[in-house]
């Protein structure tokens, strides 16, 4: 199927009223979640997760991914308006956003962050599309000692890169390893850690773990919030228009932001976040007045929303070409997925054109949708910005313990949130990243299951992982970044 | 170098040491419990092992330094949690005895405890108002089985 084919395909498909319904779903969901401070697309998706049981992996995979780029619409409402950014991506817009809200034109911040987050999720639909069909090309040449070296790889980028301290990321990647070996052993049938539990037969459940890591702690950090305060006039109609010299500056910031988004998007590891940080320094750096960045430069609202929508749209490259999430929420998407019987990889693209495809239209239609939705419902957003916290955790709560319930009907479920929510509480407060443990918990047995194919075909001789020129170069790349940061971290310490 | 025990960096020793502990744990039960194989053909206590020794290596690597190291006590609300997570045993334990409505009822009274907003009022509209919206949701819409009130005996 060429590219145009195939776009043609997707469109079609998810232009079905049976899979648009999910799409518009999730992408109004996910605004609603990200207006609201104290719950990102991460927990989003993990109270989501149980009804993606009762729909098709295509339309669950549209709906998840609509929640997590809808997030970032929401969360820059939130940022600009109250400088309460509901998802990490959206921090940066409140630099400038917040000023220019401040200054009155909230209008032009919010025109400026949804027409930018258009365009970035458009270039970065190009780029998936371009990626994909050459990686998983690539890609279906890569064996089992290939696919092992790879997932190590991305486990080591993700913990190392832009962390504070590796140690403290890798103990969470190999904590989700390990909690990746519950239940029972695919290979040799026998139990492992199950302690005589028949619940945890099947593993512990991805659902229980993702709400009690995300969900439960992130109500816990925001319990206390007070009632929130923040630019809340009526905005609408003309003041969302730019003035000519406010156009004439947004281009350039959305060309850099959204090639920088789509880059750093598609590496393992690195994801959204870094993006937009990097978008905006960039921006800061190249402008011939950078004084005005931190003051409402609207270049500064807009080259970081266009990086985190590109970066989370070709965040899909490696999760659906070659199995592997690159950050946290798309090990969830992959989670979800691998419920469904569903195992992305390079043969993904030639055996479910209808996933792969499906999913790239959606993305455009799902932009669009809340390019033309959210400019007249934008009063709305701002409405619920004054819901307070206190009157939503109790019934976030609720519904998150009967979503849990529905997966299997089993109340050990919900007990079972609880006692991962303290665990998470107690991670948040030595400062570990669950998110790591995640991405650990749900790669585990992928790793595991090529680990041991992989030695079985070298006939127990570890050298078969550098004999592949491909895993061989994996491994170097892995060695690589680990001396790298043992040499930052031994600089840092030096320094003091 | 510091001495005074408050200000030493709690955090990550405790956490380094606990991670630690579990990875030798995790380690010690897979080499005694699972057959470990040879590395041609592991068996399912190989991987397990490596990561449980691995994680105690990790551990004390995060927990030995901050030994040498202060730092600010983390800030999190040891209340909230508390509420939290008792909300979600009140419900999960209570679903099946005391049926929906009630379970959740209590579960968001325990929940809204540490609200930063005083008053029983609230609190309580909020708990009718969420059991009803569960009600219709839950039991009417999705039509859960699940026994909406107590048992009579």
């Amino acid at each position: 199927m060429t590219t145009w084919e195939g776009l043609l395909y997707g469109i079609g498909f998810a232009l079905q009223p049976a899979v648009l319904i999910y799409c518009v779903l999730g992408v109004v969901l996910g605004t609603f979640v990200g207006v609201l401070p104290g719950i990102g697309a991460m927990a989003a998706i993990s109270l989501l997760l149980p009804i993606t049981y009762y729909i098709t992996p295509e339309a669950a995979l549209i709906m998840l991914a609509g929640v997590y780029y809808g997030a970032q619409y929401g969360g820059s409402v939130a940022s600009i308006l109250m400088r309460l950014p509901g998802t990490p991506q959206s921090a940066v817009t409140s630099l400038d956003g917040y000023p220019l809200a401040r200054q009155g034109r909230a209008g032009v911040a919010l025109f400026t962050a949804m027409a930018s987050s258009f365009a970035g999720s458009m270039i970065g639909i190009a780029v998936l599309v371009t990626l994909a069909g050459w990686l998983s090309h690539a890609a279906t040449a890569f064996g089992a000692a290939d696919y092992a070296a790879m997932m190590i790889l991305g486990l080591v980028a993700a913990s190392t890169i832009g962390s504070s301290s590796p140690a403290k990321g890798f103990a969470m990647v190999v904590l989700g390893l390990l909690l990746g070996c519950v239940g029972t052993d695919v290979n040799s049938g026998v139990q492992r850690f199950t302690f005589g539990r028949t619940e945890l037969l099947d593993g512990i459940n991805l659902v229980a773990l993702a709400m009690g890591l995300f969900g439960v702690a992130e109500v816990i950090a925001n319990v206390r919030d007070p009632d929130r305060q923040g630019v809340t006039e009526r905005i609408g109609g003309r003041q969302l228009l730019p003035r000519r010299d406010d156009l004439k500056r947004l281009p350039g910031p959305m060309l850099r932001g959204s090639a920088l988004g789509s880059f750093f998007g598609a590496l393992p590891g690195t994801g959204s976040t870094l993006s937009s940080f990097l978008a905006y320094a960039l921006e800061r750096r190249v402008s011939r007045t950078p004084e005005r960045f931190g003051e409402g430069a609207i270049e500064g609202v807009s080259a970081p929303e266009s990086a985190n929508n590109a970066a989370a749209i070709s965040a899909f490259v490696p999760t659906l070409t070659l199995g592997i999430p690159g950050d946290p929420i798309m090990a969830l998407m992959l989670g979800a997925l691998v419920i469904h019987g569903v195992q992305p990889g390079p043969l993904m693209l030639e055996a479910r054109p209808e996933m792969f495809w499906g999913l790239v239209a959606s993305f455009g239609i799902g932009n669009l949708l809340l390019l033309v939705l959210n400019l007249p419902l934008i009063g709305i957003w701002v409405a619920m910005l004054r819901i307070p916290f206190r009157w939503l955790y109790p019934a976030i709560l609720i519904f998150l313990c009967l979503g849990v319930y529905s997966v299997r009907g089993l109340s050990f479920d919900i007990l079972a949130v609880a006692a991962i929510g303290l665990a998470g509480y107690l991670l948040a407060l030595a400062r570990f990243s669950p998110a790591l443990l995640l991405l650990g918990f749900v790669l585990g047995p992928l790793i595991e299951t090529n680990l041991r194919r992989a030695l079985l075909i070298g006939r127990g001789d570890p050298m078969v992982f550098l004999d592949r020129p491909i895993a061989a170069g994996f491994v170097l790349a892995t060695v690589g970044l680990l001396a790298l940061s043992l040499v930052q971290v031994w600089r840092r310490r030096r320094a003091r | 170098m510091q001495r005074d025990p408050m200000h030493r960096d709690w955090p990550d020793i405790l956490g380094g040491l606990a991670l630690a502990a579990i990875g030798a744990a995790a380690a010690g039960w897979a080499l005694a419990q699972y057959d470990i194989g040879t590395l041609r053909r592991m068996g399912p206590g190989f991987f397990p092992a490596i990561l449980g020794g691995l994680l105690t290596v990790l551990g004390l690597v995060v927990a030995l330094p901050a030994l040498r190291r202060r730092s600010d006590a983390p800030g999190i609300e040891p209340l909230a949690a508390l509420a939290v997570l008792a909300a979600i045993l009140v419900f999960g334990l209570g679903l099946f005895r005391i049926g929906l409505v009630a379970a959740t009822a209590a579960a968001v009274l325990v929940a809204s405890l540490p609200a930063p907003r005083p008053g029983w009022g609230w609190r309580l509209a909020l708990a009718a108002a969420i059991a009803l919206l569960t009600v219709v949701v839950f039991g009417l819409g999705l039509r859960m089985s699940l026994p909406l009130w107590p048992r009579l005996p």
